[in-house]
């Protein structure tokens, strides 16, 4: 008798799971109008966010609390966000994509991935819509204007895949060195290549002095695995610096320069400072999202690196200088400098342009397109924006006596403010850069939004970040098909610029040469060749945009 | 209860017994099978259907049969994803699929025979299960978390083991950032992940010997090292036949994450295998026709190579596995 019950239960449960799986979620098909710029009826969206480890839920916060209750006053919209890894934003998203669980509103800095989904039919074509509803999206227009919202669009089929976020400023890329260990051996800050080098030596040779009982633990020089961003100034101070828009554009398919004239030359400096000893012998065999580099460098054991215009500051007391002074004293710090000189001896480096960052755009999947759409005008509101940024006074930030805001860092007991991004860029997803109700404040407060960090030296970091800077321009000249063709470029890039840094220097042209030839072999060339043919079609002969 | 001692006994009287009987007598058992049985329709049957996917150019929102059949500037090509996966990249992640398996199994298969067989001659209980316990371990350990321990222990400056050469002024070894080295540290860490799960299996099949083989041996004058030759050995020699011939099916497959974990841009030319090489160029990119044509290759060949084995087995006198 046992054996048949537990038998039937069985097979009960097997067919109750099976129906389960059958069963179509039962949805409202009524399309709810807005009323008094409300819809009728709740509709519920998904909203991706990045993913920082922070001290809080990156999708159940403060501020997502915030937003949520906000959307569902003003249009009764129930939002839900979605975490995802911020360092590995592009393969996520991929797999979310893939598996058809992607949020309503995702937004990436790679646009080819929207490309390639919007090519399997992947993506809502944002055009017919932003057209029908543009009455309804004020703030979205204010903040974006035409140029960022129909920034992708194609010159030919006129479609719309996304609308890329604003920039509220440009600055882009820093090169960073320790103030206290130059000063501690009576040294100006390098003004040149030559003598950014001779400061590596230094380090390398002093470094009994500098770190005591940790001197095996130098690194004069931090480098990642991704060295066209973490060598970046050095490699674009080898490109010819009247360098014509047209050829920035043909070999623009990424932005870490890999196929640009110089690029070697800068890489082979690399090598040789690498097997001199001056960077760190590890960075290869850490991958995307490792904090190891991080690490070292709050650790106080390397000497320069570089990055993010303002990546030593970030993080409020987790923020590389707090971290320095907590256990070095207040000396002890990064300073921005500019070093790499050009072949006119200008600083020539790159800047973001304002439009271009990051691009939101919503899957197919996406069933509530005008709830979505109302949500990216709401995230584009002034004072929306400038909540998110700067939080509650006596919180997240402190008024200074000429008005300014002074960002500070979140007490124990207010935790829950934390932001988990520098200025909630994470939920901010149309602006990035400090965005406050005027200019003259926003200009104001710049060099206080960063807590526990010295406003000088992020002052500082700003002036060197604008110095001899150029803002790449916008040329849209359709859909490039060979960029969506699906090769892994950017790996085989990386492994070509990490393999010519540690080769030996006799190895060096093979080892360059060998990984340029199978980058180009496998699509670069492509690419290039398309990009090429379609300027020219655009723009015939013209080298230069206007 | 009574039906069951009915028909008991039918089989002895020659006939051929029905199905139906069978089903009538044992019902209950049927229905426990069914559920397995449904498990592999839904979950392994039923997604075969997609294999059309590499034939076809992939598209969104739309079913499966209705996608159309892979084209090349218009000209139906079904074979295009299986001809554009097939580039250099590809022979060089086959290549090194096949060498990186082939090395797995060269070092790694006998590990955990010769540790069962050196357990079984261990007299003491408690240390036994012990040394067993802690072999067992680093089973239960994710790839990640290995590769993180391997570079706390041989990266170049920060590892562990390699602080300690550079004290006694050697050159560091590059365990993880050069092709040579880092195959011997992947196949190492590989036999030190594996081989103490996979002794269990073997410990299960000593212990099905006979222990009069082992007395009767002892009487012949048979030392411990005979005794392991020429008793337990061939105990246990179907069940490697049986484990080998498993081996040798998954030779151009093999697990992504552990490679995928342990890789990196340094050693990519040895290191990228099939796994690594269709997520990098069709998962990551979203070319699911690409993937599934090389998933199918690697099906079909694996199959190959499973039937090879187990005919070839089955020559050398042993059952095989079908």
């Amino acid at each position: 008798m046992k054996r048949k019950l537990v038998a039937l239960l069985l097979a009960v449960s097997m067919l109750l799971a099976l129906t389960a799986c059958g069963k179509k979620n039962a949805k409202d098909p009524s399309n709810g109008e807005l009323v008094d710029g409300k819809f009728t009826t709740t509709r519920s969206i998904t909203v991706e966010v990045y993913d920082r480890d922070g001290k809080t839920p990156a999708d159940n916060n403060v501020w997502t609390d915030w937003i949520k209750k906000q959307m569902l006053e003003r249009y009764n919209v129930e939002v839900t966000f979605k975490a995802v890894p911020r360092w590995t934003e592009v393969d996520q998203i991929n797999n979310l994509l893939a598996a058809g669980e992607a949020p309503d509103i995702c937004y990436t800095y790679s646009y080819p991935t929207i490309l390639t989904y919007a090519n399997m039919g992947g993506v809502t074509d944002l055009n017919p819509l932003l057209t029908q509803y543009k009455d309804l999206l004020p703030e979205l227009w204010n903040w974006l204007g035409d140029e960022n919202i129909y920034y992708d669009q194609d010159p030919t089929t006129k479609t719309v895949w996304c609308v890329e976020g604003r920039r509220n400023n440009t600055y882009r890329i820093n090169t960073f060195v320790r103030q206290d260990w130059l000063d501690k051996l009576g040294m100006k800050a390098p003004t040149t290549t030559e003598e950014f080098e001779k400061m590596l030596v230094a380090f390398k040779d002093n470094a009994d002095k500098l770190l005591g009982k940790d001197a095996a633990q130098m690194i004069p020089m931090m480098l990642t695995f991704d060295v066209g961003w973490t060598a970046a100034p050095i490699i674009e101070s080898f490109m010819d610096p009247k360098i014509t828009d047209k050829e920035l554009y043909i070999n623009g398919y990424d932005d870490r320069k890999f196929t640009e004239n110089g690029t070697k030359e800068a890489i082979r400096l690399l090598n040789k400072w690498y097997n001199n000893g001056l960077i760190w012998k590890d960075f290869a065999l850490y991958s995307s999202g490792d904090t190891m580099s991080d690490d070292l460098c709050k650790a106080g054991y390397v000497g320069a690196f570089i990055q993010n215009y303002d990546y030593p500051f970030r993080n409020g007391p987790d923020s590389f200088n707090a971290m320095l002074a907590k256990t070095y004293g207040p000396e002890a710090k990064f300073v921005a400098i500019n070093c790499f000189n050009d072949k006119n001896g200008k600083y020539t480096h790159f800047s973001y342009s304002a439009a271009g960052d990051r691009k939101a755009f919503f899957p197919l999947t996406n069933k509530e397109p005008l709830a979505s759409l109302l949500y990216l005008n709401f995230i584009s509101s002034p004072e929306v924006i400038q909540y998110l940024q700067i939080g509650e006074e006596g919180i997240n930030h402190d008024k200074l006596a000429d008005g300014a805001i002074q960002i500070k860092a979140v007490d124990e007991a207010h935790i829950a403010y934390n932001q988990n991004s520098g200025q909630n860029i994470d939920l901010t997803m149309t602006c990035n850069g400090l965005r406050l109700s005027t200019v003259e404040l926003t200009q104001k407060s710049l060099a206080y939004t960063y807590a526990e960090v010295d406003p000088k030296d992020v002052a500082n970091a700003m002036v060197v970040a604008e110095q001899d800077a150029v803002s790449p321009k916008n040329v849209n000249v359709g859909e490039i098909a060979s960029e969506a063709e699906g090769t892994d470029l950017t790996g085989k890039r990386d492994k070509t610029y990490d393999n010519a840094v540690v080769c030996s220097v006799a190895d060096f042209d093979k080892v360059w040469d060998e990984g340029m030839k199978e980058y180009l072999n496998a699509g670069g060339q492509a690419i290039i060749n398309e990009r090429k043919a379609a300027w020219e079609k655009t723009y015939g002969n013209k080298e230069n945009l206007d | 209860m009574k039906k069951v001692a009915k028909n008991a006994g039918l089989e002895k009287t020659g006939k051929k017994v029905k199905f139906s009987v069978y089903m009538k007598r044992y019902w209950q058992l049927y229905l426990m099978l069914a559920l397995p049985i449904i498990y592999l329709l839904i979950f392994k049957y039923a997604p075969m259907r997609y294999i059309l996917i590499a034939f076809k150019d992939y598209k969104l929102n739309t079913k499966l049969l209705d996608m159309p059949w892979a084209s090349t500037a218009g000209q139906v090509d079904i074979f295009k994803y299986f001809k554009k996966a097939m580039n250099v990249d590809f022979y060089n992640a086959l290549r090194n699929n096949v060498v990186l398996n082939l090395l797995d199994l060269f070092f790694g298969f006998p590990a955990p025979i010769i540790f069962a067989l050196i357990l079984n001659e261990l007299p003491f209980k408690f240390f036994k299960k012990t040394v067993q316990t802690i072999a067992y371990m680093p089973h239960f350990l994710s790839w990640v978390i290995i590769y993180g321990l391997s570079l706390q222990l041989f990266a170049p400056t920060g590892g562990l083991v390699n602080q300690l050469i550079m004290l006694t002024g050697h050159e560091a070894v590059p365990f993880l950032n050069e092709s040579k080295h880092w195959i011997v540290t992947y196949v190492g860490m590989g036999i030190w992940q594996s081989f103490g799960w996979g002794s269990i299996i073997y410990l299960a099949a000593i212990a099905g010997i006979n222990p009069e083989l082992y007395e009767a041996a002892s009487v012949d004058g048979a030392g411990r090292f005979s005794k392991m030759w020429h008793v337990t050995l061939p105990g246990i020699k179907s069940t490697i036949v049986v484990l080998l011939i498993m081996n040798l099916g998954g030779i151009i497959g093999g697990s992504f994450d552990r490679v995928f974990a342990m890789q990196n841009n340094l050693v990519l030319d040895v290191a990228e295998t099939i796994a690594t090489f269709v997520y990098k160029n069709g998962v990551k990119q979203l070319r699911f026709s690409l993937s599934t044509a090389v998933g199918l290759f690697q099906s079909v060949v694996g199959l190959f190579f499973l039937l090879g084995a187990n005919t070839l087995s089955r020559k050398l006198g042993e059952r095989g596995i079908w």
